[in-house]
């Protein structure tokens, strides 16, 4: 039987982060929910505590395009993150010997320039008179205008880039777990690589693939810079439209309340696939049993 | 799978978790202050006067100044040993005023003891009680020097709480190498352009430009001329027409050669790194505008907040700065002292004549509607 | 085998890390844009990303001659600083608990800790603020250094967790068999084997501090971090100096991430503890013996 003090040492441990995120994540999400039951302005004598439900609806209402929008893009780049990362993150934890930690460092590289200066450099890279541009004109692979900046594609293709990392370290962190040996023996009973993928590594690494999409799909959904500086007048995501809200318009309780929504939408994605797999799943470890 | 005494347990558990948390915050919001609006207003303060000495904060819109060791910040640190803290984070007047209200509303200024402010938005910060009087009597260069058309403007007669810092005109900046035929705003809704032009953000300066060309004056327009405008503006935001709205990155898409056509700035030359692009004055006129200095309430420093409105306005330092920043500058007699080309430049030293059928910047009668719709415009 | 077929068999074996070749430079291509343009001669030091002037070193020479952005820069190491060393703190505490300990509502904790790193950043920065607009809290530098350490717990959290899962116990039983007690185990072989995964944490925290930009935009009032920095001049034209300091901040992290490793190495070569071998998860104690 382990002594009062000892078992109280775990809660020592946990508290100082458990209060920082109880007093700096959840209790703001609260205020976040409140402050979308405010009405008024600033600039008409302030804001008032009104039980002010109807903000919600309004506030869906007035931005379906742009949320179905954020979907859209967030969805594709996503996959598009899902299909480049797999791959790199099945090299790198099998074939990549000495190498395996350059390349690591190498994923999570981008993270060192500042996200504004690197997505700035796309702008620049994909800009309307830029040699690439021109290439991918010659070879047909440009929408209708013939340019690439200003149009979906590019908010896609730079969400894709900025979020990559977030999924090839969950899928690489569940990779490097695979018991290689499981595939040798479907390789002894006679099936070909391509079963032996789908039927033994791509079961075995599911909830690496889904950690990664959730860390992917739900920041790309709310991001703003990519469609700021890629986009131009028809990709406006949500997050541009929340920024625009507190930012621009200082409509503090229309913001609020979408933000509130979202977060609704997202923590019910979240506790769904945690009441699915479990939360150590989602910490990319499904072998231990929450007490 | 756990046993149903395990389920329940943890449901209870789960439940107290929620309730604990939902007092947590409940008790948080009872010993907490109220949300923003605005201040009590009792009386305006007025800035006082005084020698100018110790520290001087300075909040102006990047690029509005000529740096370096012979800058007019330089010199007038070595003229009034003033130590001076010029910070370039005016980028938009909405989200300067959005980062700094709470602290203003509170009757605190962030540090900062001058503010450069675009009319409107000096007319706002000033109604909601943020901005500290002025003395005429502690602006003598000032009010000896400013020119005669700037001295009661509409929205502050008498200059009571902002001087001038720079004037300039919003019009369009075309790219005479790839559409030298654009000569009006409406120009540039034709579809020979699409996705290769761009609004300004500000809807002062775009709706207002694209109602001029309708024939409308923004000066007492109604709310619906305004919708009007912003109507034709965001069916064409949507139909792929406008490319983006922009803030001053427009000048980086003139250069990069994305687009042909900009509303924009007269005073960007410096900045635009394309030899073909020109500024045009529209055919129904051009708008006017200022940015003003302005002094807030809860300025550590006001005695050297004054003397430095007052340095600026001398013709010399004046007409260096003009000479950097290319835009019009509100002190007479710059026009001598400058280069001869510059002195001849219509977009720095513009005559009546040149602005004849300008219009100076207005707000629609209902802002927060109007800002609404524009909001919608912006982000489609 | 003919050389074509011979040639065919060789691209089939190599496909994967001839991807992942490309992968890994398809990240790297911003960087490398940054870094070039870092040398290009402007005529108004504003950024082109032309190349029709000429090579030159004088932004690397006069890198630090912008009051503005060195101030900025102060100020985001000063931050990434500060809220390194608090969440790294926090957060091995933390993973420490949640790995060695059994106690209640450590499913409440994992979902407290994960939440986090699953919310859009502008939900975050909008939700924090609403709480400071509250309270009519100045915003400013400790606003931003609550938020970053905020979302740098949950990283540090995951990191140092998966480390420690990794981590053979014999190790310290062997040093308790030897009498010593527990403090002096944890001091003297649990924390220096855990270094590298603590050391590897924060320099996750910092990148994600240095980095973010949607939270503080929110949170910052008018403190001017470097990101920040960067996106007010991005407006009107970025000082190419700006290049030069994104381009050193990547090779400091570069050298950093290879002392790391170096360690890291050193470390293993000590102890039980080691990457999994090529070929299969389990690390058998005569390989460990071996390396």
């Amino acid at each position: 039987m382990r002594s009062w003090k000892q078992r109280l040492v775990p809660y020592w441990l946990l508290g100082p982060g458990l209060l920082w995120l109880l007093f700096f994540f959840v209790v703001p999400m609260y205020f976040m929910g409140e402050l979308a039951l405010y009405s008024g302005s600033l600039t008409t004598g302030g804001f008032e505590f009104t039980w002010a439900w109807n903000n919600f609806p309004d506030a869906l209402s007035g931005h379906t395009e742009q949320i179905v929008r954020s979907i859209f893009y967030a969805g594709t780049a996503t996959l598009l993150c899902l299909l480049i990362g797999y791959p790199l993150a099945y090299a790198i934890a099998f074939r990549s010997g000495r190498y395996k930690a350059l390349l690591l460092f190498a994923v999570i590289a981008p993270f060192f320039t500042t996200y504004l200066i690197r997505t700035i450099a796309w702008k620049t890279i994909l800009s309307d008179d830029s040699p690439v541009v021109s290439v991918l004109q010659t070879l047909s692979l440009t929408p209708g205008d013939g340019r690439v900046l200003a149009t979906s594609g590019a908010v896609i293709a730079g969400l894709t880039y900025n979020f990559l990392p977030f999924m090839i370290l969950p899928l690489y962190a569940n990779l490097e777990r695979l018991d290689l040996r499981l595939v040798e023996a479907a390789k002894d009973l006679y099936s070909s690589p391509r079963t032996a993928f789908l039927k033994v590594t791509l079961p075995l690494t599911m909830p690496g693939i889904v950690a990664g999409v959730l860390l992917t799909f739900i920041p790309a959904f709310g991001d703003y810079i990519n469609a700021q500086l890629l986009g131009g007048t028809g990709q406006a995501m949500i997050g541009n439209v929340i920024q625009s809200l507190y930012l621009s318009q200082r409509d503090y309780p229309e913001a609020a309340a979408l933000s509130f929504l979202m977060m609704a939408l997202i923590l019910a994605i979240v506790l769904a696939y945690i009441r699915f797999a479990g939360t150590e799943a989602f910490m990319g470890d499904e072998d231990e049993e929450a007490t | 799978m756990v046993s149903s005494e395990g389920n329940k347990r943890r449901a209870t558990a789960w439940i107290a978790v929620m309730v604990a948390a939902m007092a947590l915050a409940l008790g948080l919001a009872a010993c907490g202050g109220g949300g923003g609006g605005a201040s009590d207003s009792g009386e305006t303060t007025v800035a006082e006067g005084g020698e100018a000495k110790g520290e001087l904060t300075i909040s102006n819109w990047p690029g509005y100044i000529d740096p370096g060791k012979d800058g007019t910040v330089a010199q007038y640190e070595k003229d009034s040993g003033v130590k001076v803290q010029y910070i370039e984070d005016v980028n938009d007047n909405n989200s300067f005023f959005g980062k700094l209200q709470p602290q203003l509303d509170q009757g605190e200024s962030g540090g900062r003891s001058v503010f450069v402010l675009t009319d409107w938005m000096a007319q706002q910060m000033n109604e909601l009680g943020y901005l500290q009087e002025l003395d005429r009597g502690d602006l003598s260069t000032v009010f000896e020097t400013m020119t005669p058309n700037l001295e009661n403007p509409s929205f502050d007669p008498g200059r009571k709480y902002s001087i001038p810092w720079q004037s300039g005109m919003t019009g369009i900046w075309v790219d005479t190498s790839k559409a030298p035929e654009i000569k009006s705003v409406n120009d540039l809704f034709d579809p020979k352009y699409k996705g290769k032009v761009t609004f300004l953000e500000e809807m002062r300066d775009s709706a207002a430009l694209v109602m001029k060309g309708e024939g409308v004056d923004p000066v007492g327009a109604s709310d619906a001329d305004w919708e009007k405008a912003i109507e034709k503006i965001k069916s064409a935001a949507d139909s792929g027409q406008i490319r983006r709205f922009t803030g001053n990155d427009y000048t980086e898409d003139l250069t990069a050669g994305n687009i042909v056509a900009a509303v924009g700035w007269s005073g960007d030359a410096s900045i635009i790194e394309n030899p073909n692009a020109e500024w045009r004055m529209p055919t129904e006129g051009c708008i006017l505008w200022s940015d003003n200095m302005v002094i807030p309430v809860g300025a550590p420093n006001t005695a050297a907040a004054l003397d430095w409105m007052n340095f600026v306005y001398q013709p010399e330092v004046a007409a260096g700065l003009t000479e950097y920043i290319t835009y019009v500058s509100p002190v007479s007699g710059v026009q001598e002292l400058v280069k001869p080309e510059l002195a001849k430049d219509p977009l720095v030293f513009p005559s009546e004549d040149f602005q004849k059928n300008c219009s100076t910047q207005e707000s629609p009668p209902d802002v927060d509607a109007v800002s609404e719709a524009w909001a919608n415009a912006l982000t489609g | 085998m003919s050389a074509p077929a011979r040639a065919w068999a060789w691209l089939r074996r190599n496909a994967l890390p001839i991807y992942a070749g490309l992968a890994v430079a398809y990240m790297l291509i911003p960087i490398a844009v940054i870094a070039i343009f870092s040398f290009g001669e402007t005529p108004k030091g504003k950024l082109t990303f032309a190349l029709d002037h000429g090579f030159t070193t004088e932004y690397w020479r006069t890198m630090f001659s912008i009051p503005e952005l060195n101030d900025a820069l102060t100020t985001s190491l000063r931050l990434a600083f500060f809220a390194t060393l608090i969440s790294t703190a926090i957060g091995t505490a933390m993973a420490i608990a949640l790995v060695r300990h059994r106690f209640h509502g450590k499913r409440l904790a994992n979902l407290l800790i994960v939440i986090p790193m699953a919310t859009p950043e502008v939900v975050i920065g909008a939700s924090l603020l609403s709480m400071f607009i509250y309270y009519s809290f100045a915003l400013g530098f400790t606003t931003l250094l609550i938020a970053h350490v905020m979302f740098s717990i949950s990283f540090v959290v995951v990191v140092v967790r998966s480390r420690l899962i990794g981590f053979d116990r014999n190790l310290e039983e062997a040093a308790a068999d030897l009498g010593a007690s527990p403090l002096t185990t944890f001091r003297t072989v649990t924390l220096p084997l855990l270094a590298p995964g603590i050391v590897s944490a924060a320099l996750l925290a910092f990148a994600l501090s240095i980095d973010d930009f949607v939270i503080s935009n929110f949170n910052s009032g008018t403190t001017v971090t470097f990101p920040l920095y960067v996106y007010g001049v991005s407006l009107r034209g970025i000082p190419i100096q700006v290049n030069a300091i994104a381009t050193l901040l990547f090779l400091i992290a570069v050298v950093a991430v290879g002392l790391v490793l170096f360690q890291q190495r050193r470390a293993e070569k000590m102890a039980a503890v080691q990457p999994e071998p090529e070929g299969g998860p389990i690390p058998l104690p005569s390989t460990a013996a071996a390396q």
